[in-house]
């Protein structure tokens, strides 16, 4: 991607598009809603702390799904979770991005012949992420981080009906 | 207990959910509450959203493949339920596990216990609403972490002990890096005293709330941590020891009131009899197998039952152990203290003001991984 | 009581309850196991042992299904694909019925109680008829009892009579039947 900031010389301005400028806005502060499910939540804590410290990237745990854009997915979905995870995901406002953390979520992991689990959560909810690991380490949620950043920076907010990437018909048309 | 209802004035109740999704629930727990005002009348814990359905997995699952489910219990200490699972089906199969094994597992568990413990006193901070000991335990913890990952490659979910003994020997270097960690380690517990156990505010939120006496404490069958700090002496590894705990030194740790901060303070001192116990069984660390003789790739034990319980970070850890002779366990029941824990408080919350309540909830340290299984 | 031991325990029961059966040798390696044959012999000797013998901990309350194998319909998908299988070769866990074991149309709800101050162990056990599995319940001794109970309940389908508040509690209202059951069939829902 071309550099799309552009100094207007000798003066307190820069030039840059609606869609550039938006999408830095996004993926500079991921607010991740603090929802931890299992094992991986452990390891979801472990980020936010003192070695691995989201901060840095402008990743900071939210409570309230009213003020958090990603969801992680930390951890086993069950059949009785499956709702409240839905109705926690329609709280969030848009755009919102969901990052599905650890075998369990991705496709149901150890517990893949059990009665009671999910076989991986985008049965309920899109995902725009899947990591890998049983649980992933705190740098694979690192590695999930840029890559959805690298995925916001290719949207084009602007130019798609609703400006945000969740439409009202369901389709992800980026 | 404070009166819940005055004469002259006639409140309505008030019901409040909480959770599944709630910053100090430790997970998905679910509690329904009635209030009347700010005092709470009836408390209903909602368990089950993370119920994976594990006790039946491992009906079709080989004796090797269990020690993996095993993990995830309570995936804060991984390594006792691997312990307490391996201990059931070796009492099945009668296998003698080498000395080196044996002092291996300990200092594992030990460690895991510390890191659990670490694990809890950072997330009651929060729940307390002091965010610094989260970092500090934080910090510690991954220490703990980098010595597991020496041994066996992962942080949490270790599948470290196995049937007959332990997966791996301890890589050179390891003992040393280990002791190097305790000797910086008991400079951090008087730190973390100073930071929380003795702070004023944190004193005032728990010091004299959420008491269950020792009656209450048995009747609803607390064990660990919580029924210590109710001034019961009980603990697996005095009162039946396994593996090798008839042969080390420490002490029981147990609390006065069965206040919150009481549980709170048995789990600050059983971090620095963990450093003991590791320190002692590095320096009796024997040399020889790691493994015992003629453990079967499929094992097939002869049709028995077994029960071996172990004191895990939360509590007393059993398995019920059903074998009809074929190589899957027939029936594996898990005595869960998590699960059992947490049943109390249907009457420990009742009659608290609401904003005692996370105190409470997390002054139980409960692992809803395990509580559900 | 001061000095009680596993000999004196098992006469004292013995001699009190002609009816139960001291299982020889014991069950549980390590415990003795005592095998109750109706209701109210279940919940008195289990009151004396609390009362009379100091046995004041519940260890844990659960239930077996003796009726054989698990039924693999209970699993969602396969229990054990093994694509990497070389041709002929023998699933590493395939669920067989051991054929010399003695399988039986029963539940059997088994209970372990602690005395600490001896260091003993026992466990009373009582097998149930599958057609209508009832079991007075423990509430009034130990409060425990509560949450096991209802585990027990929800996933083998005992029914404890005298239980406050006997309901599901890990499955969710959806699931039919009882999971831990070896004839359980799972029944496909929303989710699978």
């Amino acid at each position: 991607m071309a550099v799309r900031i552009e100094r207007v010389p000798g003066g307190e301005f820069a030039l840059t598009t609606a869609d550039f400028f938006i999408n830095w806005a996004r993926e500079s502060a991921l607010w991740p809603l603090t929802f931890g499910l299992a094992c991986c939540a452990i390891e979801m804590m472990g980020a936010y702390a003192s070695r691995f410290d989201f901060d840095r990237m402008g990743v900071i745990p939210r409570p309230s799904p009213r003020q958090a854009d990603v969801m992680i997915i930390a951890g086993t979905v069950v059949k009785k979770m499956a709702e409240p995870i839905r109705l926690i995901y329609a709280q969030m406002p848009e755009p919102k991005f969901v990052i599905s953390m650890g075998s369990c979520a991705n496709c149901g992991g150890p517990y893949y012949d059990s009665y009671s689990v999910v076989k991986g959560v985008d049965k309920i909810i899109p995902v725009d992420i899947y990591i890998a690991g049983c649980p992933p380490r705190p740098e694979a949620l690192q590695f999930a981080i840029t890559k959805l950043q690298e995925k916001i920076g290719r949207s084009s907010p602007t130019r798609s009906a609703l400006a945000t990437p969740y439409q009202e018909k369901g389709s992800r048309v980026w | 207990m404070i009166e819940t209802h005055s004469s002259s004035l006639k409140t309505d109740q008030m019901f409040i959910n909480l959770g599944p999704q709630h910053p100090s629930t430790h997970g998905v727990l679910r509690l329904g509450i009635t209030l009347d005002g700010e005092v709470i009348v009836k408390a209903e814990p909602d368990v089950g959203y993370l119920h994976r359905g594990t006790e039946k997995l491992c009906e079709v699952r080989g004796y090797h493949h269990c020690v993996v489910v095993t993990d995830r219990w309570d995936y804060v200490s991984a390594m006792t339920n691997n312990l307490v699972f391996c201990l059931a089906a070796e009492k099945l199969m009668g296998l003698e596990i080498p000395a080196r094994a044996n002092y291996l597992r300990v200092a594992m568990c030990e460690l895991n216990r510390i890191a659990s413990h670490l694990l809890f006193f950072g997330t009651y901070g929060i729940d307390i609403g002091a965010f610094t000991p989260f970092l500090h335990a934080f910090r510690e913890r991954e220490m703990v972490l980098d010595l597991f990952e020496m041994v066996c490659g992962a942080r949490m979910t270790y599948n470290y002990i196995r049937l007959g003994g332990v997966m791996a020997d301890a890589p050179p270097g390891w003992a040393d890096k280990t002791s190097e960690f305790l000797k910086y380690f008991k400079t951090k517990l008087r730190e973390y005293d100073d930071l929380l156990s003795f702070n004023p505010i944190f004193l005032d939120r728990t010091k004299k709330v959420g008491i269950i006496t020792a009656e209450q404490a048995l009747d609803w069958g607390l064990s660990g941590p919580n029924l210590r700090g109710s001034g019961v002496s009980y603990d697996v590894r005095k009162t039946f020891p396994y593996s090798i705990y008839d042969k080390l030194d420490f002490k029981v740790c147990v609390g006065e009131a069965g206040s919150c901060w009481d549980r709170y303070y048995v789990r600050m001192r059983e971090m620095a009899e963990s450093v003991k116990i590791v320190e002692q069984c590095l320096a009796a660390l024997p040399s020889g197998d790691i493994m015992a003789k003629g453990v079967a790739k499929i094992p097939t034990p002869l049709p028995g039952e077994a029960y071996a319980h172990v004191e895990g970070a939360r509590g007393d850890l059993g398995i019920y152990l059903v074998s009809d002779g074929t190589s899957c366990p027939y029936r594996l029941h898990v005595r869960a203290p998590s699960y059992i824990n947490l049943a109390i408080l249907q009457e420990a919350l009742v009659g608290l003001r609401v904003a005692d309540m996370i105190a409470v909830l997390g002054s139980i340290d409960i692992v809803l991984g395990e509580v559900d299984r | 009581m001061t000095e009680i031991s596993v000999s004196g325990i098992v006469e004292i029961i013995k001699k009190r309850y002609p009816s139960i059966t001291v299982a020889e040798p014991s069950l549980i390696k390590g415990v003795t196991s005592f095998k109750a044959s109706s209701g109210t012999d279940y919940l008195g000797v289990i009151r004396a042992f609390k009362e009379d013998l100091g046995f004041e901990y519940l260890d844990f309350l659960t239930a077996v299904d003796w009726k054989g194998a698990v039924d693999a319909r209970g699993y969602i998908m396969d229990p054990n694909p093994n694509p990497f299988l070389p041709e002929g070769a023998v699933e590493q866990s395939e669920v067989k019925a051991n054929p010399n074991f003695q399988y039986r149309d029963h539940f059997e709800v088994v209970v372990v109680l602690s005395n600490w101050k001896e260091k003993l162990k026992a466990a009373v056990r009582i097998e149930l008829t599958r057609g209508n599995p009832r079991l007075p319940s423990l509430y009034d001794l130990w409060k425990t009892a509560d949450w096991q109970e209802r585990e027990t309940f929800d996933l083998l389908g005992i029914e404890f009579e005298g239980h406050p508040n006997l309901k599901k509690i890990l499955t969710p209202d959806f699931i039919q039947g009882h999971p831990l059951r070896k004839d359980y069939v799972h029944v496909k829902d929303q989710y699978d």
